[in-house]
């Protein structure tokens, strides 16, 4: 009866067109004061600790704002041409270079609409232009782009770890294998197709003009080593981690790449500008910009879209947080396990169940609203299955990804049908040969526990 | 006319306190690493700066068309139920208000009457939560003014964030000598419920 009558509310409530956040809230206190002999006052002051009692949570705004600095068309340039200058010279080294750069954005910006729509609307018109066809290059881009939110610093394992109090360092740790991995794999599916296609390579452009543009991006990257070592080294929570970077991508993106506030279109060096007065310049200029970029509209821009996004993402934090706690007060999870288990269903059985269900719900709903509401039923189900938590969180991730990428909530087909201007049925198709390779990803992350857990238990050993 | 001056004030007053946290959490760790000492009281003040953080946008976020939701299935109802949809859902997302209004004005008054403080600042704890029930107020006179816009018919629905539109600002002109074009895939307005 409990069990219904959330479930119902909830359901209802989404499908009426609630924002996520008002009916998992509503759905939970209604319950709440229908079935338990909790308080009013006690509900709302779980809401409130919710937001203001786990330090963990701070990750999120701070990521999302760091990331909302870096997500500029300027950075994704100079990531492209880092990795055309890399890789480009292998034969369908265009489209290689392409994955490369997604990966790197995705890392940088943890967003993976936002890696399509950077990335896509350069290099797709790109590769066209050099021989490549637009279904082949829209569909590689598509897929590449998910990688945003499997490669950590990444927002929805930061979700995942709020809902289920996993530690956010662990499953940043256990992201970064399977991430490579499906990059690595994409880009030799690109090179055994391109050996088929007879795809043409780039000249090599030399080791000078590698250097010089891997140096300017390495402006934008030091940013995952930051974050990533200083976590993966132990010596900064993900939350303090967050913090640096946030400040950091300030610094490169106001000082350092000048794409906004008050130094932009003011170069480092002018011309043939003499190095002393270049020096000289940059010694009263970049205080200068620091100070003026705090009344900059074009920064004040990117403070309130960072804002908005987090504010509405804790919100629904918050709000499942109120939910999680009718589920664990109820032992609805403990319920739903215990059948499970009667019916025999043994560890891997459960994992088909829980990949369809997912794969199910991201046809409909966004990510982190998935996993808010799923996680802290399976989570339980899976412990008692024997299935280690953070292998669980990464099958959830990569769950979403593919959520990304079918309709009709599919985010990235969505951004890829408006940059290449074709219908959502062309790009769906142009993304499905690539599409099955993430769904053999999927049946390989959750049957090879090892690719994920390797790096957290070598890390913490 | 108020109602813009709040959203404006809404808007300020979060972006500071954003970047007042960022701030706080990095002086810690600056500190911490640099000079080996700390703020005592950085990370409960770091905490109950998210706590407003968040209440102050909700409201914010609802005029604003920024809350994330499903509306495949409203859409696909004809423009009069869509209405009478949209109007239920915020008689729900009103109820749901009233609830924690209440709540709050029950354990604020407790909190009055003891008396505690916070753990290392030392103010009353309840101060510190009175954002709840302002929150929840804003949060009712924003479901007010978009409930008689959907009566009058200006709006159907909630107007959620869609996180794909919302990337579109990225994309750009493939000019090749470089120049950036980044506001012109920039596709509609998000100021507006739609």
């Amino acid at each position: 009866m409990t069990i219904a009558t959330l479930f119902a509310l909830l359901f209802g409530g989404i499908f009426l067109g609630m924002p996520i956040a008002f009916a998992l809230g509503f759905s939970s206190v209604t319950t709440i004061l229908l079935f338990s002999s909790d308080s009013l006052g006690s509900v709302a002051i779980k809401l409130f600790e919710a937001l203001s009692h786990h330090y963990t949570l701070l990750a999120i705004p701070f990521f999302i704002l760091s990331s909302t600095f870096l997500s500029t068309g300027g950075v994704a340039r100079r990531l492209i041409t880092f990795a055309t200058d890399a890789i480009g010279h292998v034969r369908g080294g265009l489209a290689m270079a392409s994955v490369l750069a997604c990966m790197l954005f995705a890392a940088v910006s943890g967003s993976s609409p936002a890696t399509v729509a950077a990335i896509g609307s350069i290099v797709i018109a790109g590769m066209v232009r050099q021989g490549y066809t637009e279904s082949f290059a829209a569909g590689v881009i598509t897929n590449a782009g998910t990688l945003g939110i499997l490669i950590p610093p990444s927002i929805v394992m930061l979700v995942y770890s709020a809902a289920t109090e996993v530690s956010a360092a662990k499953m940043f740790m256990a992201g970064l294998i399977p991430g490579l991995l499906m990059g690595g794999i994409l880009m030799v599916a690109i090179y055994i197709a391109a050996r088929i296609k007879k795809l043409p390579a780039q000249p090599f452009p030399g080791v000078r003009v590698l250097a010089r543009s891997g140096l300017i991006a390495m402006g934008g990257l030091m940013l995952i080593f930051i974050v990533l070592g200083s976590i993966y080294g132990g010596v900064a929570s993900p939350t303090e981690a967050a913090a640096v970077a946030t400040v950091y991508a300030w610094f490169i993106a106001v000082v350092g790449y000048r794409d906004m506030g008050p130094l932009k279109n003011v170069p480092w060096r002018k011309g043939n500008e003499a190095w002393g007065s270049a020096g000289l310049r940059a010694l009263w200029q970049v205080p200068a910009g620091l100070l003026g970029s705090f009344t900059d509209q074009e920064v004040k821009k990117v403070v309130l879209d960072g804002a908005r996004v987090s504010m509405m993402l804790l919100f629904i934090i918050a709000n499942a947080m109120l939910f999680a706690h009718v589920l664990t007060t109820e032992r609805i999870p403990h319920t739903i396990a215990e059948t499970i288990i009667g019916w025999g269903l043994p560890a891997w059985g459960f994992l088909i169940v829980m990949n369809l269900l997912l794969l199910a719900a991201g046809n409909f709903m966004e990510p982190s609203a998935i996993l808010l509401i799923m996680a802290p039923i399976l989570f339980p189900i899976a412990t008692q299955l024997g299935i280690d938590p953070i292998h669980l969180g990464i099958i959830m991730v990569v769950n979403m990804e593919i959520g990304m990428l079918t309709p009709p909530v599919g985010l990235n087909l969505f951004v890829t049908a408006g940059i290449t201007g074709k219908p959502m049925t062309w790009v769906i198709r142009a993304a499905l040969p690539w599409l099955s390779l993430l769904l053999l990803f999927l049946v390989l992350i959750t049957y090879v526990p090892a690719i994920s857990l390797f790096l957290p238990n070598w890390l913490s050993s | 006319m108020a109602l813009r001056w709040l959203h404006k004030a809404e808007e300020t007053l979060f972006s500071l306190l954003l970047v007042a946290m960022v701030l706080l959490v990095f002086v810690e760790v600056v500190l911490r690493f640099v000079f080996n000492t700390g703020i005592s009281w950085s990370q409960e003040a770091t905490l109950y700066l998210a706590g407003w953080f968040v209440l102050i946008g909700v409201s914010w976020g609802v005029k604003q068309g920024a809350h994330i939701g499903v509306d495949v299935v409203v859409k696909m109802l004809p423009m009069l139920w869509q209405r009478v949809a949209t109007l239920l859902a915020l008689a729900i997302c009103m109820a749901y208000c009233v609830m924690l209004l209440v709540g709050s004005y029950e354990y604020l008054s407790l909190m009055k009457m003891i008396g505690i403080e916070l753990e290392d600042i030392a103010i009353p704890k309840w101060y510190a939560l009175t954002i709840l029930p302002i929150a929840m107020l804003l949060l009712m006179l924003r479901f007010a003014v978009l409930g008689w816009k959907v009566i009058r018919g200006d709006a159907s629905g909630f107007g959620f964030h869609d996180e794909g539109e919302d990337s579109m600002h990225l994309v750009q002109s493939d000019a090749p000598d470089g120049q950036d074009n980044g506001d012109a895939g920039r596709d509609s307005d998000q100021g507006t419920p739609r």
